[in-house]
C-alpha cells in the first residue's frame, strides 16, 4: 500500500545493540514510525529472548523465539561477533552513517569494544548515543547485574504489590522492562534527535533502568521522605473505594475487576446486583462503613459474582454505571476481547521460519502519521549482505573472508 | 545562566486528571512550559491521599504532587461558555494539549481536536483514556484496576490460590501518560517538517498488554495460558516450573530476589566458605551441582524416576540455600553476591530505597522547596540524565489558580476587572 504521508522517522537510521526487552522496545517503536533500525548481534554474544520459551512448537533454533520475535518486529538485523577486531571496525562504519546509537549492557561491554560516548562521538559528532545500563553509568553499583525483576525487587515495586499478610513477590512479570523504562528512553531520545536537527548538536542520553524505574513510584518516596512512613501492600485495596478488588466468578480461575468510588457509584452498583437485602444493611451505607466492613463487603459481592460469568458481571456493571473490567489471560486478549479487535491490537506477521505468528502492534497511535508494524523480527544476521555490501560498500572478498572466520555469525 | 532545554519552545496545555498528569511533567522537566487547567477548586487528584503531615487538604497531596512538579497552574470552568472561549484563546498559543477525559467528552464541549485544529493547525492533541477514542468498550469507566485486569497484566502476579492483585501505584496510569509523552516527542519531531499537529489517541488498556510479556506469544504459540506462578523469580519456561536459587527468600532482616540458573558451583563455594554448605561439598553431589540450569537435560528425563530424583536434589539445593540466606544479612550477601556477579536484589522497601547508597552517590533525589508549607520535600530523581540538555525540576507543584494573573493578564491580555468578573462568575 503506498503510504500518503511520510513517516516521522523516515531517513533516520539507528545502531542497535540492545538486547533483552527494556532496550528493544524502544527501537521497536522507532521501527514502526519509519526509522530504519540495525540490531547487531551475534551468536557469541546472543540475545537470551531468543533462545527463550515460548518457541514455535517443533521447531528449534535462535529465529522462533516468541518473546523476541514480539519485541523485534520491524527491525533490520545483521550478526557481527564484536570479539573480532574487524567486526568492531564494521560497527565504526556503521556508527558513521547512523543517526543514534544504542545498547543496554553492563557500561564495561562497550567501553571494552572501544564504543564509549567520547570514542562513538569522534566517529560520528553529532551522534544521539543513548546508553541503559541497569544502575546507571557510574557509581559504586555501576557494573551490577540484573533482569527486570530485580529492578522491580530493588524499587519497591515488590515490596508495595500484593497481601500485606504474604511474602512479596512482586507483578509475575519483568514490569519495569515494558513500561517506564522503554518510553522513558522514547522521550527522551525522540526530544533529543529533535534538538539535533535545531541545533546540528548530539549527546549521550544516560538512561540508568533503575531511576527510571523509581521515577513513577507515585507517593512512596514522598511518604517516607516527608512522612516517615514506609508504605505497605494493600492487595487491591485503596482509600478512596470500596469495594474495590478482582471477584472470583463462574468457571476455572475466572475473575473480575469491581470498583466502586462514590456513592452515586455505590446505589448503581446495589442496583445492578438488585438491590439484595445486604446492601441495605446500615454498615454499608457510607463509604467509611463499606471501608471499615470491607472483608466482609468483599465476600458479599464474590457470594453474588461467583454465580456468573466474568464478562457477564463486567457487561452488567459497566451497562449499570460501575467499573469493572475481566482479570483477561492472553487467551481473552488474543482471540475473545471484541474491543482489542475492533482496535486491531494485535497483527499476524510471516516469518520465514517462525510462520505466522502474532504481534504486538502500535500503541502510540497518531492520526496524520500512523505508525505500523510491518515486518518481522529479523533472523540472525538476515540483512548481512543488505548492510555489509549495500549500506557500507564492504567488498565481496571481504565479506566471504568474514564469512570464513566466522565472524559474521 | 539559563541551560538549554530539549522542549524550550514548547508550550503545553494540561487539562489532564492524575490518570494523565505524568505526561505533561515529563514535558516540563525537559523544559516544556506546561499550564495545567484545573476546574475552579481544583482538580479532584489534590483530595487523594497521603497528605504532607497526614492533614488533608488541596496544597498537601502527595499523590498530586508526585505527578504535577514544574508546571505552572490557572483555574479554567469549561463548563461555561465563557471557560470555554477562554481555553480556544490559550489553544492558539500553545503546541500541545493533553487531555485525560471520558472519550467523547472534549468533543461535547465543543473543544474536539477538529474544532481546535481549526484554531492552530499546529496542534498536537493528546489523549490519554482507559480504552481509547474507539471501538465497543470506549465508554467503559476505566479506573487502574479495571485496565490493569482488562490488559492482561493482572492475570500474571500474585498467587495461585489467591485472587489476583493490582501493581503498585496506578501503574495503568504511568504507562498510559509515557506512551502518550512518547507520542508528542514523535507527533513533534514530525510537526517541524510537516508544519502540522496531530492527535494522539492512547488506550491504557492497550500500554498495559505491553507488559504481558510473553504470555501472549505463549498463547499464539503453544495455545498454553500464562498464568500467576506465586513465587518473585522470572520462572524457567516461562509456565513456572520451579528451579532452585529463583524466588524471594527471607534473609536475616529482610527479603531478597534471587535469580540463579548456572552458577550453582561458585554459590556452593561460596556457603561453604561461610560453613553453611551443609552435604554440598560431598562427591555425590558434585555432578548434580554442575548441572542444575540444563533446562534440555531436565526436560529429557520427564516421566522416569531420574527426573523425580533430580526433582527431589533441587528441592535440597534450594533448602540449604534457604537456610544459607536467613542466616545473612541483606546488604551483605547483596554486594558479595553481586561481586561474584550473580543476580539478586533485596526487596527494598520506601526506606531501604531512599537509603541507597548507589542513588545517594549520583544525588539521585531532588530537593524541592515548598515555602507555604515551610518544608523541602525530596522527590524521586531524573529518569535519564541528558549531557547536553539536562532534565531538571523548575519547582514544586502549582498552587490552585496560582499562574491566573500571570497567564490571564499578562499573557493572554485580559484585564484585571474582566479577570475580577470572571472569578466572581466562578468561571476562573
Amino acid at each position: 500500500m503506498e503510504r500518503k504521508t511520510r513517516l516521522p522517522f523516515e531517513g533516520i537510521r539507528v545502531c542497535d545493540f540492545t538486547w533483552y526487552a527494556a532496550g528493544t522496545i524502544p527501537t521497536r517503536v522507532l521501527a514502526e514510525f519509519g526509522a530504519e533500525v540495525i540490531k547487531i548481534e551475534s551468536v557469541a554474544h546472543i540475545d537470551a529472548l531468543r533462545l527463550a520459551a515460548p518457541t514455535v512448537p517443533d521447531k528449534s533454533g535462535v529465529n522462533v523465539g516468541g518473546w523476541a520475535n514480539n519485541l523485534n518486529s520491524g527491525k533490520k538485523g545483521i550478526a557481527l561477533n564484536m570479539n573480532f577486531a574487524e567486526a568492531r571496525e564494521v560497527a565504526r562504519r556503521l556508527i558513521k552513517v547512523s543517526d543514534i546509537v544504542i545498547e543496554n549492557f553492563v557500561p564495561h561491554v562497550m567501553e571494552d569494544w572501544g564504543l564509549s560516548y567520547e570514542e562513538v562521538a569522534t566517529i560520528k559528532p553529532d551522534i544521539i548515543m543513548v546508553r541503559m545500563p541497569m544502575w546507571g553509568l557510574w557509581g559504586p553499583h555501576r557494573d551490577y547485574v540484573g533482569f527486570g525483576v530485580a529492578l522491580q525487587s530493588l524499587t519497591g515495586f515488590t515490596y508495595l504489590s500484593g497481601y500485606p499478610d504474604r511474602i512479596p513477590i512482586g507483578t509475575g512479570v519483568n514490569y519495569p522492562d515494558y513500561a517506564p523504562n522503554p518510553y522513558h528512553t522514547v522521550l527522551a531520545l525522540v526530544s533529543a534527535l529533535r534538538h539535533r536537527r535545531k541545533t546540528g548538536k548530539g549527546q549521550l542520553i544516560e538512561v540508568s533502568q533503575y531511576e527510571s524505574t523509581v521515577a513513577t513510584l507515585d507517593s512512596a518516596v514522598l511518604d517516607y521522605t516527608v512522612n516517615g512512613r514506609v508504605q505497605t501492600r494493600q492487595g487491591n485495596r485503596v482509600p478512596h473505594a470500596a469495594p474495590h478488588s478482582t471477584y472470583p466468578c463462574k468457571g476455572d480461575d475466572r475473575w473480575c475487576a469491581i470498583a466502586v468510588a462514590s456513592d452515586g457509584e455505590w446505589q448503581a452498583f446495589c442496583n445492578v446486583i438488585g438491590n439484595l437485602p445486604w446492601t441495605r444493611e446500615e454498615r454499608f451505607a457510607t463509604h467509611l462503613g463499606r471501608k471499615a466492613n470491607e472483608e466482609e463487603l468483599d465476600r458479599l459481592v464474590a457470594e453474588w459474582t461467583a454465580e456468573r460469568t466474568a464478562e457477564e458481571v463486567m457487561m452488567l456493571m459497566q451497562m449499570g454505571g460501575v467499573a469493572a473490567g475481566v482479570v483477561q489471560t492472553s487467551e481473552d486478549l488474543l482471540v475473545h476481547d471484541p474491543h482489542i479487535k475492533a482496535r486491531e491490537h494485535y497483527v499476524r506477521l510471516d516469518h520465514a521460519e517462525a510462520g505466522r505468528t502474532a504481534y504486538d502492534s502500535v500503541t502510540i497511535k497518531l492520526s496524520r502519521t500512523p505508525g505500523s508494524t510491518h515486518r518481522p523480527a529479523p533472523m540472525l544476521g538476515e540483512h548481512n549482505d543488505e548492510i555489509l555490501r549495500d549500506l557500507l560498500g564492504i567488498p565481496e572478498e571481504d565479506i566471504d573472508r568474514y564469512i570464513l572466520e566466522h565472524m559474521l555469525e | 545562566m539559563v541551560q538549554e532545554t530539549l522542549l524550550g519552545d514548547i508550550r503545553v496545555l494540561d487539562l489532564a486528571d492524575d490518570v494523565g498528569a505524568y505526561t505533561s511533567q515529563l514535558l516540563a522537566e525537559l523544559g516544556a512550559d506546561v499550564i495545567k487547567v484545573e476546574p475552579p477548586g481544583g482538580d479532584p487528584s489534590r483530595g487523594m491521599g497521603p497528605f504532607v503531615h497526614d492533614i488533608p487538604g488541596p496544597e498537601r497531596s502527595l499523590h498530586f504532587f508526585a505527578l504535577n512538579r514544574s508546571k505552572r497552574g490557572i483555574t479554567l470552568n469549561l463548563d461555561t461558555a465563557d471557560g470555554r472561549a477562554l481555553l480556544k484563546r490559550l489553544v492558539e498559543g500553545a503546541d500541545v494539549l493533553v487531555e485525560s477525559f471520558p472519550p467523547g467528552h472534549m468533543a461535547k464541549m465543543g473543544l474536539g481536536y477538529d474544532v481546535l485544529k481549526e484554531i492552530n493547525q499546529g496542534l498536537i492533541f493528546c489523549s490519554v483514556s482507559g480504552f481509547g477514542q474507539s471501538g465497543p468498550f470506549r465508554d467503559f469507566k476505566a479506573p487502574d484496576i479495571v485496565v490493569v485486569a482488562m490488559g492482561g497484566l493482572m492475570y500474571l502476579g500474585g498467587f495461585p490460590d489467591a485472587a489476583p492483585y493490582r501493581t503498585y501505584g496506578y501503574q495503568s496510569h504511568y504507562m498510559g501518560s509515557l506512551h502518550g509523552a512518547a507520542g508528542i516527542s514523535i507527533a513533534l519531531f514530525e510537526r517541524d517538517v510537516s508544519g502540522e499537529g496531530q492527535a494522539i489517541d492512547i488506550s491504557r488498556q492497550e500500554c498495559t498488554t505491553i507488559a504481558m510479556e510473553t504470555a501472549m506469544q505463549f498463547y499464539d504459540l503453544r495455545k498454553e495460558i500464562r498464568k500467576r506462578w506465586g513465587f518473585g523469580g522470572t520462572p524457567v519456561g516461562g509456565l513456572g516450573i520451579r528451579v532452585p536459587g529463583r524466588d524471594v527468600y527471607q534473609c536475616k532482616d529482610g527479603y531478597m530476589l534471587w535469580l540463579l540458573l548456572i552458577d550453582w558451583e561458585n554459590v556452593v563455594k561460596w556457603m561453604d566458605s561461610k560453613g553453611m554448605a551443609e552435604d554440598l561439598m560431598n562427591e555425590e553431589w558434585q555432578d548434580f551441582i554442575k548441572s542444575v540450569g540444563d533446562r534440555t537435560a531436565m526436560m529429557s528425563l520427564i516421566g522416569t524416576d531420574a527426573f523425580l530424583e533430580r526433582m527431589m536434589r533441587m528441592e535440597h539445593l534450594d533448602q540449604v540455600f534457604k537456610r544459607f540466606l536467613a542466616a545473612h544479612p541483606v546488604a551483605e550477601l547483596y554486594e558479595e553476591g553481586q561481586r561474584q556477579h550473580f543476580i539478586c536484589a533485596p526487596v527494598s522497601d520506601p526506606s531501604g530505597l531512599v537509603n541507597d547508597p548507589h542513588l545517594n552517590d549520583r544525588d539521585y533525589f531532588v530537593e524541592v522547596d515548598h515555602p507555604e508549607l515551610g518544608v523541602t520535600m525530596k522527590y524521586a530523581g531524573p529518569p535519564y540524565r541528558l549531557s547536553e540538555t539536562p532534565w531538571q525540576v523548575k519547582g514544586r507543584p502549582p498552587l490552585v489558580g496560582e499562574h491566573n494573573l500571570d497567564v490571564y493578564h499578562k499573557e493572554l491580555g485580559l484585564s484585571r476587572q474582566e479577570l475580577e468578573l470572571l472569578t466572581s462568575r466562578g468561571i476562573i
